[in-house]
């Protein structure tokens, strides 16, 4: 919670200017009904014009002074909380890149989208409002206390005594209304995550005729959200009406026993009038009091949500033992006994997997559905750490590299081809914003994708929609190869990303990055890719159960020849 | 031209109020029960220091202590009625402000899912997201307080007034002299203030679409290291975030402080012009304490009104970006005359369709086809040749531009949607998930389906077995990225999924891409059990998995340039010839070399 606080300490100067300026309206306001005693004590009751002339001028003089210090204020109010919620937004998404995938299981995406704006709005608004009235309504509190025990301090006892009992029934509520915010804050992310999977997965609910179903999930959350939201602001709203009814309460008792006094002659008829008007004044700093309850509970909740963000231990760093000069240079790759299972799980997915990928070498990995295929490859460029075993890069562990240069030296071809909304351009550029026109048309050359963008209405300015809706299966896991290869790596890691190709593209990408002289592993079903490779590896649940060319597989696996059988058929002579 | 920009905007906010208002009035009944409550604590509120100034100058200023006590009971009864009509006024709105946004929001994710596919092909998820809470957020907070303070402050502006006139018309007059300075300054800043809301909400709604897009595709950003470009573009759509904010707020915090110093200036006034009437004798000390709290309360509505323009101005902006999608062409209605599909055959016939998403791009020209009931046609192609769009035109996810497509002979245009594809099973490309339990994810085939039933659909599948290694097996949740399963089992679960809807007609797009060939054989089996006795459409690569179809459809760049059974197409030696033969003379080159 403190640490989120703590990006305000850069604005330290704009904040003590905004304070001082709230102050300096708020000894305006405090002035006033003193000034207004006066008048009325001095001039009308000691009938004398210029007296009333003279306080009425300089109640004016007041007021603007005033008003100038709110204007300034404002500026610098409204800079203190935009910088703030523009340092914590700043902040909080910086770390999420920072985070492994076994934070991220933690906070699932929908959460972290509200948190990065809704949650982030509270404090921006608690913060402004705080530079602006939150501290100023306590002030003017004290200080219309402290004034109006200066005029009678008999007559303003009461006050004393009630105002102290109110602001701990201030404090009970705003402690309720934290706990009943958080959970207004949680029901809204779970809102937010059935939309946002609703959107993912619009047409499959489409498909399946499933609108229905979606709609009873939604209207579950949205109602439950709806019904939290109710009772959180049911109970803070019933603060204002409770508070004006003791202050109400406390002015009667003031005039009964100003009466009183002024009968023994120990109070003046302005004397009370000013006290009854500072109690009004702290009745309505009392009611803005409890309006800011609302955002301050709010705050409080959204505060302690992204302090989890931002406290969160991130469990992929570079060691202390980082060697800040090695980066990928041969692309000579070797498994040592890797073993590894996912984080808060004990079923193993890899079990003392060893080979070795020579520079400028394909190998082919294949096995069943499940074999860990996908696995061993999130593992080279440290998206998880390996349990046991080590794996080696130019020799060197791949933790001793710094994770930047160890990433920026592998080109990745993920299964599902992530694209983002953006043009042609764009996202083949995403891997490497430094690379030429010319480099990026070579890349979606070598891809097999450059002669269809080029038939495209807009070539390589057509924009593509999220997770590029509108390409083709095949389409898309070129422009994903295309995105690695120009980055010229030393070496790539392709996640059965021709899937969707056809066999004659794909023979043609696959001729296209033998000319790329770079160490290339492959994960495939298919044995026509695979045979393209020096080496070929079989995973079956998570070890490797044969190793070597098709010719030698051939013969000494039959989990093999029942492959090549499956796909060749029964024809093909072994 | 600003003039004229102006007055279209006003129009705007008059139609997004109209529609505001259609959600609203649905409570009217405790609507005006609101109202009536705030008529009672208005009154109350202005009757309070009336009362208060009586008190002074009928007891206290004349020292008179008779009567005194009742008085303030008086007093006291009318401050307990006014607390108890406040605190009842925002029980009940608060009611009807969440209610509305409740259902507002469930309009609009109803209106999501009735939009065409290619509404969602244009907007990224999180924008949209980002309307259904940001926006909504702002209405919300409007409602709860806006609506009570909007007929609160007109009623004790004017109910002021009247007793201000009555007290003292020439107080009155000089009180009202700060009016015109007041609309004047409003005028001023509220001609800015709504420029930088709409800007605002519009930068959050694209910051929103950033993280979203961005958190989906963490595994690219990390793998490609790209990690400080995906911060420095975040920290542009921020910085534009962090403007808009800005000026929003800075204009928004000269209204209270206008109010405020008109609301001194006026105390001001009242007390020398008050004290200068007073020496006359016009008016009474009494007069003057009620007429300087009067001011304050004088300007108080208008302050609040003031205030509550600008959230007002913010919700506006929300509600519009939130009925902007509301008014959204809808996928196009079922024709009126639409029939419901009571049993489907599975006769499937396309005749001359056409078909482009972009103009000037032809996807699929003159696409002739015809599959009889019970029959299995595989459509093969290069990617991007247009055979996901046939799938995709057939489920009606989108309309031909020319040509008839039928199911047992009737124009799928006269079909209604939803009873369509009901009659349809799906294996789509995108293998798409939901973060619940494994056994949730097949039951989405068939909603009503028993846990056995399920598991049966598993064991077709052939997805049981991996299931059952599951550490909670069936109860196992799937995480967002899948990480729990891969990329093969989650193909094998959309097959359950599919298995378990049993439809007229099976479509399956590349639906075993990402599954190895023996658990691809291992599931043939199943997979032509089920595919017989309906009729099939797939989409595959793999030539072993179309072998058996009883036709062979080749299209490339959208036309069918090829057609027959496996065995006529290969003695054809034409395209198909060619995508054989890629693989298979390969193979034995293998084989020699």
């Amino acid at each position: 919670m403190l640490k989120v606080f703590s990006y305000l300490k850069s604005y330290k100067l704009s904040i003590v200017i905004a304070l001082s300026l709230m102050l300096t309206e708020l000894v305006v306001e405090l002035w006033h009904p003193l000034l207004m005693a006066h008048i009325i004590d001095d001039g009308i009751i000691g009938e004398d014009l210029s007296a009333v002339l003279r306080w009425g001028g300089i109640m004016v003089v007041l007021a603007l002074i005033g008003f100038a210090a709110g204007i300034v204020n404002s500026f610098f109010a409204a800079h203190v909380s935009q910088s703030f919620g523009f340092d914590l937004r700043k902040h909080v998404f910086g770390k999420i890149q920072t985070f492994s995938f076994a934070n991220f299981n933690k906070f699932p995406a929908s959460t972290l989208i509200t948190r990065l704006t809704s949650d982030v709005n509270q404090l921006q608004n608690i913060i402004f409002m705080g530079l602006r009235i939150l501290m100023r309504a306590p002030l003017l509190m004290l200080g219309g206390l402290v004034m109006a025990l200066i005029v009678n301090a008999k007559l303003a006892l009461v006050l004393v005594l009630v105002t102290p009992v109110l602001l701990v029934f201030l404090l009970w509520i705003m402690n309720k209304g934290f706990t009943l915010f958080r959970l207004v804050q949680e029901r809204l992310d779970t809102t937010n995550g059935v939309l946002r999977e609703s959107l993912i997965g619009m047409r499959l609910i489409k498909a399946f005729v499933r609108f229905g179903h979606e709609v009873r999930r939604f209207t579950k959350a949205n109602d439950d959200l709806m019904d939290r939201m109710i009772a959180a602001l049911r109970l803070v709203e019933l603060t204002l009406p409770l508070l004006l009814l003791v202050m109400n309460l406390s002015i009667l008792y003031i005039l009964w026993s100003g009466n009183r006094a002024i009968g023994s002659d120990s109070a003046e008829v302005g004397e009370i009038v000013a006290i009854v008007n500072y109690t009004l004044r702290i009745t309505g700093a009392f009611s803005v009091v409890s309006l800011i309850l609302t955002s301050v509970s709010r705050a409080k909740a959204s505060g302690q949500r992204l302090a989890a963000v931002l406290d969160t231990k991130v469990d992929i760093v570079d060691s202390d033992e980082v060697n800040g000069d090695l980066c990928v240079k041969t692309g000579k790759l070797s498994f040592e006994n890797v073993s590894f299972c996912y984080p808060d799980t004990d079923t193993p997915v890899l079990g003392s997997v060893s080979f070795t990928v020579q520079p400028g070498e394909t190998l082919a990995i294949m096995g069943a559905t499940g074999a860990g295929k996908s696995t061993l490859f999130q593992l080279i460029p440290r998206l998880y750490d390996v349990n046991g075993g080590t794996i080696k890069l130019d020799d060197a562990d791949i933790r001793y590299f710094p994770l930047e240069s160890l990433r920026m030296g592998i080109g990745f071809v993920p299964q599902e081809a992530l694209l983002f909304t953006g043009t042609v351009r764009e996202n083949i550029r995403w891997g490497n914003e430094r690379a030429s026109e010319d480099e990026m048309i070579e890349a979606a050359r070598r891809a097999q994708i450059h002669e269809t963008i080029m038939k495209l209405p807009k070539q390589y300015d057509t924009v593509i929609g999220q997770k590029g809706v509108n390409l083709s299966g095949g389409q898309k896991q070129r422009l994903s190869v295309a995105r690695a290869l120009i980055r010229k790596p030393n070496l790539l890691l392709l996640d059965d990303s021709t899937s969707a190709l056809d066999a004659k593209t794909e023979a043609n990408l696959l001729a296209a990055l033998k000319e790329h002289q770079c160490t290339t592993l492959i994960i495939t079903q298919k044995i026509s890719t695979a045979m393209e490779a020096d080496k070929i590896i079989l995973l079956e649940e998570g070890r490797v159960l044969a190793e070597g060319g098709h010719e030698q597989l051939l013969h000494s696996s039959p989990l093999y020849r029942q492959i090549v059988q499956s796909q060749l058929g029964e024809g093909v002579a072994i | 031209m600003r003039g004229s920009k102006g007055k279209s905007s006003v129009k705007d906010w008059k139609r997004t109020l109209v529609k505001l208002w259609a959600y609203l009035s649905v409570h009217k009944r405790l609507l005006t029960a609101v109202l009536v409550m705030v008529v009672i604590s208005s009154s109350l509120g202005l009757l309070g220091p009336y009362l208060l100034g009586r008190a002074i100058d009928v007891y206290l200023v004349p020292r008179n202590s008779s009567g005194l006590l009742s008085f303030i009971f008086l007093i006291a009864g009318s401050y307990l009625l006014y607390s108890l009509s406040t605190w009842l006024q925002s029980y009940w709105m608060i009611g009807v402000a969440q209610r509305t946004v409740a259902t507002m929001r469930e309009d609009l994710f109803r209106q999501l899912h009735k939009l065409p596919i290619s509404y969602f092909t244009k907007r990224q998820h999180g924008e949209l997201m980002s309307r259904l809470t940001n926006d909504m957020d702002n209405v919300s907070q409007t409602l709860n307080s806006s609506f009570i303070q909007l007929f609160s402050s007109v009623l004790t502006f004017i109910g002021m007034l009247a007793m201000m006139i009555w007290l003292s018309p020439w107080l009155t007059l000089i009180t009202l002299s700060i009016v015109p300075l007041m609309y004047f300054g409003m005028k001023w800043i509220t001609a800015r203030t709504g420029r930088f809301f709409k800007e605002q909400q519009r930068n959050l709604g694209d910051l929103n679409g950033f993280v979203e897009e961005t958190l989906s595709g963490q595994r690219v950003v990390k793998t490609f290291s790209q990690e400080k470009r995906v911060i420095a573009e975040f920290e542009a759509k921020n910085e534009r975030l962090k403007t808009a904010g800005y000026w929003a707020q800075t204009y928004t915090g000269f209204i209270p402080k206008l109010m405020n110093v008109l609301n001194n200036m006026c105390f001001a006034v009242i007390a020398g012009a008050g004290g200068i009437l007073a020496l006359n004798d016009m008016v009474s000390i009494g007069v003057i304490v009620t007429f300087s709290e009067y001011a304050r309360q004088f300007t108080r509505p208008l302050n609040d009104l003031a205030n509550q323009f600008n959230t007002f101005l913010s919700a506006v902006a929300g509600a519009e970006r939130v009925f902007e999608v509301l008014e959204e062409e809808e996928e196009a209605g079922d024709e009126q005359r639409a029939v419901e599909l009571k049993t489907v055959k599975g006769e499937i016939e396309f005749s001359g369709v056409f078909f482009s998403y972009e103009q000037d791009v032809q996807t699929l020209s003159g696409i002739d086809l015809r599959v009889s009931p019970g029959q299995t046609l595989a459509l093969v192609g290069p990617t991007g040749a247009g055979k996901s769009t046939v799938v995709q035109l057939l489920s009606r996810f989108y309309e031909p531009s020319g040509g008839q497509i039928r199911v047992d002979g009737q124009d799928i245009c006269r079909i209604k949607r939803h009873s369509l594809r009901q009659h349809m099973g799906f294996v789509l490309q995108d293998t798409f998930l939901f973060q619940d339990t494994i056994r949730e994810n097949i039951r989405y085939g068939k909603l009503e389906a028993s846990d056995e039933e399920v598991e049966q659909a598993a064991r077709l599948a052939n997805a049981h077995a991996f299931i059952m290694k599951l550490p909670k097996q069936y109860d196992t949740v799937l995480s967002q990225d899948g990480g729990g399963i891969s990329q093969g089992q989650k193909q094998l679960l959309s097959i359950a999924r599919a298995i378990l809807a049993d439809p007229s007609i099976l479509i399956l797009d590349e639906a075993t891409s990402s599954i190895d060939t023996i658990t691809e054989i291992k599931i043939q089996e199943a997979l032509y059990r089920l595919m017989k006795g309906r009729t099939n459409i797939v989409i595959a690569h793999r030539l072993n998995t179309i072998r058996r179809a009883d036709q062979i459809i080749v299209l490339e760049d959208g036309k069918i340039i090829e057609r027959g059974t496996h065995e006529s197409l290969l003695r054809q030696r034409g395209f198909y010839h060619g995508l054989y033969d890629s693989k298979s003379s390969r193979s034995k080159k293998g084989q020699l070399g």
